[in-house]
């Protein structure tokens, strides 16, 4: 996301301010509560549920495995999405509409530090929310921690990139606050289908599995669950994430607009 | 500038801080600064004056470095507008309009945030009693009223201790007693040394503040000058108005040379006119035997010169459709 095009980047050394900046943005995002549920009480919660319905047996109808191995890494997924589609947007895009985007244009943080900010809080935030489903699945549900650690934070990372730059595109193309919230939840039931979260990909057909895994979210879940299982992600899962990272990246720099 | 102005920065040889030449800004197919030129002295108040649209925004947007000029020269501080931005808004505060701060963040923490982006920032706790925001410093930004709101703006853009402040629109939406106290404020300021621009619609808040004023329209200045000199240059022009005791001769009184119009409302005179209007009026009247009564004399104010101006001005161009005209006085 640095290479956001910004009229107001610096190219002196590190500005005064960015990590009272970063703090504040935390500070901000805590009373947020509907954030808080959506994103942190309710996907857990999910997992309790899931964990203890699904109970010991492994099910041939999701190649062989338990229930709650085969959703842990779609309620990963599931966290992220809510950070990157719910709250990102809803931050950046009411920041522009209010002019505080200009308002911090006219110091010396400059606006495009708060759109960094901003990425570097939902990553950090949903990079603690992946890291919170792997324990309570592994400590309440004996699911593997991911056992190709290497792949797994490849997969992880290159999946918050793409999703993190689609949600700054989103606030981008979106001509008001309220319209941003609205393509950010109308993209959250297409990318969470193809994830698996009403039907579990090893339940899905062959057509609509290969479909999914040229989706974001439907690579992601495949290469987190080689990577917990042991094996390295596979290549074209790996491409595909990064492929929408770049591509999705690029598009939110040059389509972001600092002002209304 | 005028005799007052010079004795009062006597002392310190008049420094230029900022100085627009031929700016010209357009958006798209609008042409929203067509030709603005002036200078800006040290530690003065100076106002931009203009009816709506008349490119005072655009203006000061672009002396802050906030706007890109399609012509002209900007330099602030000794600074290049453009190319030295970064060290521009470690020195330069700007009030913008109609901007807005996250409606959960607090009072003290913007403040703070704010201080934190400055190499020698004002102390937060100071500007909050300063503005009169003490008691608010717990309150989130949503819950603040407008004057509030706008105080806590003129906060945030003195909190790094700027040498130039730019005040957009400052007292839009204040109740009078909130102006009054916000301009005793920006006196404060300019006592300690700050010079201020003043982007403003209000002409008593021009005139009581302002030691010099640009008047702009449709993106040109048309006049600068002090408030006094812009108030007494608009013709100087005067009416009196009575309810005479008895018979007036309207006709002889359009004579008199001061007399520009003599208009009758009831029983109710108006005359207009410029020079020694109030003592050739008064001097007819008793002439004739009339005494006037309920007398009212309105001396032309800056409200007069400003609807004068811009009306001057657009009959010049009006008649000449000339773009390249220079500025006319």
């Amino acid at each position: 996301m640095t290479a956001v095009a910004a009229p107001s980047v610096s190219t002196r050394a590190r500005p005064r301010g960015f990590r009272r900046l970063l703090i504040t943005e935390l500070k901000l995002f805590a009373r947020e509560p509907m954030l808080l549920f959506w994103g942190l009480v309710f996907p857990v919660g999910l997992l309790v549920v899931l964990g203890v319905a699904g109970g010991d047996k492994a099910q041939k109808s999701l190649g062989g495995v338990k229930l709650i191995v085969a959703y842990t890494p779609v309620v990963m997924m599931f966290v992220v999405t809510i950070l990157a589609l719910s709250a990102l947007p809803a931050a950046l895009a009411s920041y522009r509409d209010k002019g505080y985007l200009r308002r911090l244009s006219t110091t010396p943080i400059g606006a495009a530090r708060l759109l960094a900010a901003q990425v570097i809080l939902n990553f950090g935030l949903a990079a603690a929310a992946v890291i919170l489903v792997a324990l309570v699945s592994h400590l309440a549900f004996s699911v593997a921690l991911p056992q190709q650690l290497g792949g797994f934070v490849l997969a992880i990372a290159l999946t918050l990139a793409a999703m993190l730059s689609l949600g700054t595109l989103v606030a981008a193309v979106a001509p008001t606050q309220r319209i941003a919230a609205a393509i950010g939840s109308l993209l959250f039931f297409p990318l969470m289908f193809f994830a698996g979260l009403w039907v579990p990909q090893a339940s899905m057909g062959t057509t609509l599995r290969d479909i999914s895994h040229y989706t974001p979210l439907g690579a992601a879940v495949p290469a987190v669950q080689n990577a917990i299982a042991g094996h390295w992600p596979g290549t074209v899962h790996l491409l595909v994430l990064a492929a929408y990272a770049v591509v999705l990246c690029a598009a939110a720099g040059r389509l972001f607009r600092w002002e209304r | 500038m005028t005799p007052t102005l010079e004795t009062r920065r006597a002392q310190t040889a008049t420094e230029v801080v900022v100085s627009v030449d031929h700016l010209r800004v357009r958006y798209g197919d609008t042409l929203a600064v067509d030709d603005v030129s002036l200078s800006i002295n040290r530690g003065e108040i100076f106002g931009i004056l203009g009816p709506n649209g008349a490119g005072k925004t655009t203006t000061v947007e672009a002396i802050g470095g906030l706007r890109r000029p399609d012509g002209g020269a900007i330099s602030v501080l000794g600074l290049d507008a453009l190319r030295n931005r970064q060290e521009l808004r470690q020195r330069v505060g700007i009030q913008l309009q109609a901007s807005e701060l996250p409606d959960k963040l607090r009072v003290g923490e913007a403040l703070e945030l704010f201080a934190s982006f400055y190499r020698d920032p004002a102390d937060p706790d100071r500007l909050l009693k300063l503005l009169g925001l003490e008691a608010k410093r717990e309150d989130r930004f949503a819950n603040l009223s407008g004057g509030q709101r706008q105080r806590l703006s003129i906060a945030l853009a003195l909190i790094g201790r700027p040498e130039l402040a730019i005040l957009d629109e400052l007292t839009t939406g204040l109740d009078p007693q909130s102006r009054r106290e916000t301009w005793k404020l920006i006196e404060g300021i300019r006592d300690e040394g700050v010079t201020v621009i003043l982007v403003t619609h209000f002409m008593e808040e021009a005139e009581r503040l302002c030691d010099r004023l640009a008047l702009l329209h449709h993106g040109r200045v048309i006049a600068i000058d002090t408030p006094a000199a812009m108030a007494a240059g608009a013709a100087g022009r005067q009416r009196v108005s009575f309810r005479p005791s008895g018979v007036v001769d309207v006709a002889r009184m359009r004579e008199l040379p001061d007399v520009r119009d003599v208009v009758r409302h009831g029983d109710r005179f108006t005359v207009e006119g410029t020079g020694d209007l109030v003592a050739a009026v008064m001097e007819s009247l008793v002439r004739d035997g009339v005494v006037p009564l309920q007398t009212r004399i309105e001396q032309s104010t800056l409200d007069d010169a400003f609807v004068a101006l811009t009306a001057d001005a657009d009959a010049v161009v009006s008649e000449h459709a000339d773009p390249t005209r220079e500025e006319s006085r």
